[in-house]
């Protein structure tokens, strides 16, 4: 039986392959290694969420320590992905040190969560509805970072930043309907605005003001790459910030772990 | 873009004035068959505004992403004023003098989306009206917001949700809703017999038959999660005398009732295909394309 205390037997190596893998692409070429040791790091670690999901007998998705194994799986897996499409040297290093600060925060601060899921969330729906959205947290996440860099004036990115926050949209799309269509089959109603789906309702709706508005003033970039900002900090707060929001306290059936 | 700022701030004047005039949006209001008419009123302004855009500036602007950008940044922090507000529960009064604490009764919420709705049912006509393939996912992204929302929205009056209890060996039509009033059913249900499985799962469920006003008799076991479907009617195993258990003497369902779910699902599956669409087709996959 695996539980939280090994978390470190795998995160380390894991980490240590893809910090080895960034350090690589960052000096330009050695692909091929960059490629191989980052696919490692992600075997090393996905084989803790599975052995984890096997030994809770559940897949580890309730509580925000389990989101964070998923978010520090996913982060370098998505910088791959951007890497080999647009060969960025940074992105790995990038999502090395966000995948690092998840590990961290689960090592230092180890929310052990034992309970039961409640039955309503014992559901074919959970694992798809919470994986997509973590997958498009990730990808608005490298979005946002690209944004920073090319406000600080650094290289122009905007063609790379607008795919990726319509991919990550796409993504969220499917999760928010995912939602709906399971909350209709365990509750009756496909949409109650839950603090949860009040701020997932406002999120998306800021991700579709700023596509359009790349659409209607393609000239003016930084008030856009300011916007995207702004709706980075509405997903965090749809995200994890809900669980401090004074406004959904004892109201949303989503807040974890308690 | 300045000119769809002015507008936006427009309707929420608006609202905020109404608001103050006749208080809160009363969405009871909004049963079949007035929604029904809303409906049409709403096709029916689109087709004129789209036929028209010949002869105003405005009605042809109402098609552009200028007037769009500022309608959808318009909800999207309504959504969020909506957001950091503790809201009521839905029926109550607003706990607030302005009316956020209820904000999906809040005039200038309302009409917000109301607006938007138009902006993109004018754009998915202007598109209908042209058909090309290059549309497709256009469409299945802006049809199906459309469709959703609006049929969610104006449907929502109509979605019943009420329980019925039935004595064993009795036949009822009567069920009440969460305010305790009575409703007259077009179905009645037969409770043969209650009982409580235990193997291979604990499940407790209802030997019944129903029946329609029109003589049809359908004769089923209801289990929880497992509902019957009957003349748009899902009837749900709810509850029963649980000092009594498998002995209980009665059963209770709920039956619920949802007339316009298709629309909402059709939306739903035509927003999903769309995302799909755009996954499938960006640059994220695959090879550079050539311009």
């Amino acid at each position: 039986m695996i539980n939280w205390d090994d978390l470190w037997l795998f995160a380390l190596p894991a980490w240590i392959c893809w910090l080895t893998a960034a350090l690589l692409s960052l000096r330009g070429g050695w692909r091929r290694s960059v490629y191989l040791l980052t696919i490692t790091g992600l075997l090393i670690f996905g084989a803790y969420i599975a052995l984890m999901w096997l030994s809770l007998q559940r897949p580890p998705l309730r509580t925000m320590g389990e989101t964070r194994l998923w978010y520090s799986f996913f982060l370098p897996l998505v910088g791959l992905i951007t890497y080999s499409r647009w060969h960025y040297r940074w992105i790995l290093s990038f999502s090395t040190l966000l995948s690092g600060v998840f590990i961290c925060i689960n090592l230092l601060k180890p929310e052990i969560h034992s309970k039961l899921m409640m039955p309503a969330l014992q559901s074919p729906w959970f694992a798809p509805h919470v994986i997509i959205y973590m997958f498009a947290y990730a990808l608005m996440g490298a979005a946002v970072l690209m944004a920073i860099w090319q406000l600080l004036g650094k290289q122009d990115q905007l063609p790379a930043i607008d795919n990726l926050t319509r991919v990550g949209l796409s993504f969220i799309t499917v999760g928010m309907l995912f939602g709906a269509l399971w909350a209709k089959e365990a509750w009756g109603t496909y949409w109650s605005w839950d603090p949860k789906e009040t701020w997932a309702a406002a999120t998306w709706l800021c991700y579709l003001v700023y596509l359009h508005l790349r659409r209607a003033r393609p000239a003016d970039v930084s008030p856009a790459l300011l916007w995207l900002i702004f709706c980075f900090l509405c997903l965090q707060i749809c995200w994890w910030g809900i669980n401090y929001l004074p406004s959904a306290q004892g109201t949303s059936i989503h807040t974890y772990g308690s | 873009m300045t000119e769809g700022v002015l507008v936006s701030c427009g309707w929420v004047a608006v609202g905020v004035f109404l608001q103050w005039l006749v208080g809160p949006v009363c969405w009871e209001l909004m049963s079949w068959p007035v929604n029904a008419i809303v409906l049409a009123v709403l096709l029916l302004c689109i087709l004129l505004i789209y036929m028209l855009r010949g002869r105003f500036r405005l009605f042809r602007w109402m098609a552009t992403l200028q007037a769009a950008v500022p309608a959808i940044m318009a909800c999207a922090l309504l959504t969020i004023l909506m957001g950091v507000t503790r809201q009521v529960p839905s029926g109550h009064i607003p706990a607030d003098p302005f009316g956020i604490t209820d904000m999906l009764s809040f005039w200038p919420f309302v009409l917000s989306f109301f607006w938007l709705m138009v902006l993109v049912g004018l754009v998915c006509l202007t598109r209908l009206c042209r058909p090309t393939w290059r549309s497709v996912p256009f469409l299945l992204n802006h049809l199906g917001i459309f469709l959703a929302l609006v049929a969610g929205t104006l449907g929502h009056a109509d979605m019943k949700q009420l329980r019925m209890i039935v004595q064993e060996g009795k036949t009822e039509f009567r069920a009440i809703d969460a305010r305790h009033s009575m409703y007259e059913l077009p179905i009645a249900i037969e409770l043969h017999d209650f009982f409580i499985q235990e193997d291979p799962e604990l499940s407790y469920m209802s030997d019944v038959t129903v029946r329609t006003r029109s003589g049809i008799s359908v004769r089923d076991t209801i289990r929880v999660n497992k509902p019957l479907s009957v003349r748009g009617w899902k009837i749900y195993q709810y509850s029963y005398d649980e000092a009594m258990g498998g002995q209980s003497e009665y059963s209770v369902f709920e039956l619920v009732r949802d007339p316009w779910l298709p629309f909402v699902y059709a939306g739903i599956f035509m927003m999903l295909a769309g995302a799909v669409q755009t996954l499938s087709n960006s640059p994220l996959k695959g090879k550079k394309r050539g311009n």
